[in-house]
């Protein structure tokens, strides 16, 4: 199919973009990179008045480290991100997600906003954030918000964004030394969204005990699910083969997953808890200064 | 039987992998497929399809929609001339009866499944015609349904058609199974589910029809059959002369463009507005309605020496038709003749049902009835392998059929079979073994087998036409009415002609697929076009040069058959040559013709009682042998096939280039069909109509398919090929299920073989499905 008629503007200012979206409320939507609007409109999902592309606004882009935070413009493309040392260097698990989001033609036109504002329970993005505590920073006529994930998302495709508003960055905070972290998913196809994917993130002191992790999981509920009680059992304590069974035990008993089309929510619990597991084991390995470990 | 097979380096032109005419034209997006097709004036269609799989329709008002600015006209079944397409299908009468498979170009009182044709409107714009389809005012009562083959044939079942759910019936008896069985040292019984899978071709069901200067009904038309032209002129009751359908390059057919499709619904909009029509089916359209392929449950008991030599086989198939018939009676006759596979088994029973439901109907799709029993037949070889702690090649090669051997329908095998040296080829191509790259990881190997029919059912009495002739400058013209598909179909008739008459490959123009003006050649289906056209084009071409080198034999004073033609050249045995244009003057001066049109008839035969095991079903069959090497994460279920390889004997590969597309392209949609494709319909709806739902694999989920071409020199195709556009679907399948058993010791017999069932077999998860 093809979308119905819409009005079209392309602002060139953040304040000229929140002035149309202002201007236009409910009818109006927000183009970024297209990647799930474009076909949201052609299945006739959405029926925007007025699109308001804000591809042509410079100031939204961008990768900067400020005060111990990585912040990414929401216009950011997701293949920007994945090539960037930078982000490799401060948020290495944002780096490890990247790569399975769609695939790379896809990461071409794909923003990191986009993805977030759009909040597809499956994908890769909103459970970094989740896990790491990001901050989403959001901007509207009443001014600048800034929101935690769990202030954010609030179920399938949905966040608390009011019309009128723009998500213009998000903010993660820089891995502390002796950080490693790994994003593993199962998915039906390659680049296709996860059944289940998991985000890990392991801090080692220098005697090698465990002093922070964080898991979130994407794709088995609503909202990304950040997964404490499986963490919690690395930390105080050297990481071995017990302590990250038992995490993965833990996160696939957090998890209530849905069945759909391509999986049971019996399939996806026990995959949560494996790949808990995985993810957590790498994550190690690499706070370790391991090597590469297996891929799921 | 065979011609005498010419040494491959004789040939000039046959035998090279050539570049096709087409391909560059479709890499530079210069051809014009029949959505590309456009005429002044034209009107837009589209389709009124029903939402459920069971109603009646108690309402059906086109007033308002007509009515709309814009909208040409609103047709229902009422406005067709005659509202019935019907096929007879030879041979099926022993408990069914007479079978006459009828379909309703549009609904008339009672819609069978969901997406059934209700009602059709052209409009001055597609936007136009899709509002007037929404405009249009119908009321359905829902009936009750059936939605499996096994509640179909229940008794007190709801009826889907007045004469019973039972479609039809086959059945083969050969030898005493039950003797076989008991005597045998190993039996292995198992039981197969295969899934409902759709064509998914990029290019969906398209066409444009016109009323041309001639007042003759013309249609452009994607298709594998332009004889449909009949069909059309049957529905709108003119006289068959007076349609004319033009087959275009396809995006894809695989069979699902066999049956009619959008023809003769853009010659009754054509008819009734006099203006010219498109129609193109959107992707949801195209996944909702078009037929499929039959899911099927097969049970299977196979008895085997110690020695691992089949005694017996007993076999259960039980299909699904859907909704109509289309062909599911041959399908069903395929999957029976092809049930044993390869394989010598003296004593065989077949019992094959298919049943109608309420679900989507299937029909023709690639492998026709021949794929799904591989699944099962190289599943239960492989089971007695093991038991029996044979090598998966030993127990194939000790089983193989031979020349001379007879199927257990009673058809006696009259080329080579390949199949051990197959085997042994793929197997070998996989060595060394990837070792697994992680604990929780297997790697296992595994083979299968496969023969697929090549060529029409002999009783069909099947034939081609064509006609090859030079003009004046030498240069060369063939045509046949050949659909081409994609796969090189018109591009191998050119080599062919070019091979006999002695003119380079650029010399020869083709022309294709239209039933007015090229010799007909029959349906671009059961991999039978090289074999059938390309033996009707030999023909032509080899009359056509005997009748030339009559004249040259004069001209040159040497007689005809130490006569030699090449280069564009005649030469004699001293060295003298006579140019072909200066040939060509003196025919047109003598008055012999400088062109030939020849018909091949394919073996023909009378419809053999399967049950006696008495004849000849088939032309001949190809032969093939695929391995692959999986990965399985033991834990989550996940395969991934990290090396493969296909072997396929096809006799003679006439464009060795085109055999490899061919058994790539197969291997690669095998593969789909063993691992993630899968309609899902849930009480007749239809749950997978986007390809963000119905998965196929893409370029990033296969890996690399190794062809091996073997040329045994036996085939009943020009220069003994055998047809190859089936076979190579057949086998990944079971070559997926074997090398996963290899690998974990699980049996997967449901498909598609998806992560979650995996591990499930794994026993990973509690629960059962
Ligand atoms: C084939 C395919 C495979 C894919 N696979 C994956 C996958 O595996 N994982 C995954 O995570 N994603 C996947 N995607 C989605 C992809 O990542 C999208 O790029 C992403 O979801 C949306 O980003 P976008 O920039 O394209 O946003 P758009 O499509 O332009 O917008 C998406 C939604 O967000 C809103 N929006 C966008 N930017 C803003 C903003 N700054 N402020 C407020 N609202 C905004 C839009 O109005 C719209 O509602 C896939 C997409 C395709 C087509």
């Amino acid at each position: 199919m093809k979308p119905p008629p819409f009005d079209y503007e392309a602002p060139t200012s953040v304040e000229e973009a929140l002035a149309l979206l202002g201007r236009h409320g409910e009818q109006a939507k927000v183009l970024a990179g297209g990647q799930s609007l474009m076909p949201m409109l052609s299945f006739r999902l959405v029926r925007p008045r007025i699109v308001v592309d804000v591809n042509d606004i410079p100031a939204l882009a961008g990768i900067r480290e400020v005060d111990g935070t990585l912040a990414i413009g929401a216009m950011t493309r997701q293949r920007a991100v994945e090539q960037s040392a930078l982000v490799r260097r401060r948020c290495p698990l944002l780096a490890d997600a990247m790569p399975q989001i769609g695939h790379f033609q896809i990461r071409n036109r794909g923003t990191i906003g986009g993805s977030l504002a759009h909040a597809d329970p499956a994908a890769e993005l909103p459970a970094v954030v989740a896990a790491l505590g990001g901050r989403l920073v959001v901007r509207g006529p009443g001014g600048e918000r800034q929101l935690a994930p769990e202030e954010f998302f609030v179920s399938y495709l949905t966040t608390t964004l009011e019309p009128g508003e723009l998500l213009v960055e998000v903010r993660l905070p820089v891995a502390p030394p002796s950080t490693g972290t790994a994003f593993v998913e199962v998915s039906r196809r390659h680049g296709d969204f996860a059944l289940v994917g998991v985000a890990a993130s392991v801090t080692l002191d220098e005697a090698g005990a465990c002093v922070g992790a964080a898991v979130a999981l994407t794709g088995v509920g609503p909202t990304p699910v950040v997964a404490a009680e499986a963490a919690a059992v690395l930390v105080g304590g050297r990481p071995d083969a017990r302590a990250l069974e038992e995490a993965g035990r833990r996160a696939a008993a957090a998890v209530r997953p849905d069945s759909d089309l391509h999986a049971s929510a019996e399939y996806r619990t026990h995959v949560a808890g494996v790949l808990t597991r995985r993810a957590l084991a790498r994550a190690v390995e690499r706070a370790q200064g391991g090597g590469e470990a297996v891929t799921p | 039987m065979a011609d005498v097979v010419a040494a491959p380096e004789a040939l000039r032109v046959v035998g090279r992998a050539v570049p096709r005419h087409d391909a560059r034209d479709k890499a530079v997006a210069a051809t014009a497929y029949a959505a590309d097709w456009a005429l002044p004036g034209m009107l837009h269609a589209a389709v009124l399809r029903s939402p459920y799989p069971s109603a009646r329709i108690v309402k059906l008002d086109t007033a308002r929609a007509a009515a709309m600015p814009g909208v040409a006209v609103v047709l229902t079944a009422r406005d067709v001339p005659r509202n019935t397409l019907a096929t007879d299908v030879p041979g099926q009468t022993a408990t069914v009866g007479p079978l006459r498979a009828t379909l309703h170009v549009l609904a008339e009182d009672r819609v069978r499944h969901q997406g059934e044709p209700v009602a059709l409107v052209a409009a001055e714009t597609l936007e136009l015609a899709r509002a007037a389809v929404e405009a249009i005012d119908v009321a359905y009562e829902r009936t009750p349904g059936v939605f499996t083959p096994e509640a179909a044939l229940a008794p007190g079942a709801p009826q889907v058609h007045a004469a019973g759910n039972l479609l039809a019936q086959w059945r083969i008896a050969r030898g005493d199974v039950a003797a076989a069985l008991a005597g045998a040292a190993v039996v292995v019984e198992g039981e197969y589910t295969t899934q409902l899978v759709d064509a998914a071709y990029l290019e969906p069901e398209s066409g444009v029809a016109w009323i041309d200067s001639d007042g003759v009904i013309t249609i452009r038309v994607s298709t594998q059959v332009i004889e449909h032209f009949r069909d059309v002129a049957e529905v709108l009751r003119v006289p068959q002369n007076r349609v004319r359908v033009i087959g275009t390059y396809l995006g894809g057919g695989f069979g699902g463009k066999e049956d009619v499709t959008v023809e003769v619904y853009l010659g009754l909009l054509a008819l009734k507005t006099g203006r010219p029509v498109k129609m193109v089916w959107t992707r949801q359209e195209s996944l909702l309605a078009r037929a499929k392929r039959h899911p099927y449950r097969m049970r299977y008991r196979t008895g085997a020496t110690a020695a691992g030599e089949i005694l017996g086989q007993q076999i259960e198939l039980l299909g699904d038709a859907g909704a109509y018939a289309y062909l599911s009676a041959l399908v069903l006759l395929y999957s029976t003749v092809t049930a044993a596979g390869p394989y010598r088994v003296p004593s065989v029973e077949v019992q094959a049902r298919v049943a109608y439901t309420n679900n989507p109907p299937t029909s023709a799709m690639r492998g026709f009835g021949g794929m799904q029993t591989v699944f099962a037949y190289e599943s239960q070889m492989d089971r007695v392998a093991r038991a029996l702690g044979m090598d998966a090649v030993e127990i194939r090669r000790i089983n193989a059929l031979r020349r001379g051997d007879r199927l257990p329908v009673g058809q006696v095998i009259e080329t080579h079979v390949a199949l051990p040296e197959l085997c042994e080829r793929v197997w070998a191509a996989l060595e060394p073994p990837t070792p697994p790259r992680a604990p929780h990881v297997r790697v296992g190997l595994g083979l299968a087998c496969n023969l697929q029919p090549y060529g029409r059912i002999v009783w069909l009495h099947d034939w081609s036409s064509a006609w090859v002739g030079f003009e004046m400058d030498g240069s060369l013209v063939v045509r046949c009415g050949v659909p081409d598909v994609g796969g090189g179909q018109a591009s191998s008739l050119c080599q062919i002609a070019a091979e006999v008459l002695g003119v380079s490959l650029e010399r020869v123009s083709v022309h294709i697929a239209d039933s007015a003006l090229t010799p007909l050649a029959g349906t671009t289906t059961a991999s039978r076009q090289l074999y059938m056209s390309g033996n009707a084009v030999l023909k032509a071409s080899r009359e056509l040069r005997e009748q030339l080198l009559r004249v040259a034999e004069t001209m040159l004073g040497a007689e005809a058959a130490t006569l030699a033609m090449t280069g564009d050249l005649v030469h004699a045995p001293d060295g003298r040559t006579l140019a072909l244009p200066d040939l060509l003057r003196e025919c047109a001066r003598a008055g012999v013709p400088r062109g030939h049109l020849a018909v091949y008839n394919a073996p023909a035969g009378e419809p053999v009682d399967l049950a006696t095991g008495s004849g000849k079903v088939f032309p001949d069959y190809t032969y093939g042998a695929h391995a692959a090497e999986v990965e399985v994460d033991t834990e989550t279920g996940v395969v991934r096939v990290l090396r493969y390889a296909a072997a396929h004997d096809v006799g003679r590969a006439i464009n060795p280039q085109s055999v490899e597309g061919q058994i790539q392209g197969g291997a690669v949609q095998g593969l789909g069909y063993g691992c993630m494709e899968e309609v899902l319909v849930e009480d007749g709806i239809n749950l997978t109509t986007s390809f963000a739902t119905y998965l196929i694999p893409t370029a990033a989920d296969v890996p690399d398919v190794e062809p091996v071409i073997v040329e045994s020199g036996e085939g009943l195709g020009p220069f003994n090929a055998r047809g190859i556009g089936e076979p190579p679907i057949g086998p990944p399948a079971a070559a997926v299920a074997n090398a996963i058993a290899d690998a974990t010791g699980a049996r997967l017999t449901r498909l598609p073989i998806t992560a979650e069932r995996v591990a499930r077999a794994l026993g990973r998860l509690d629960g059962t499905n």
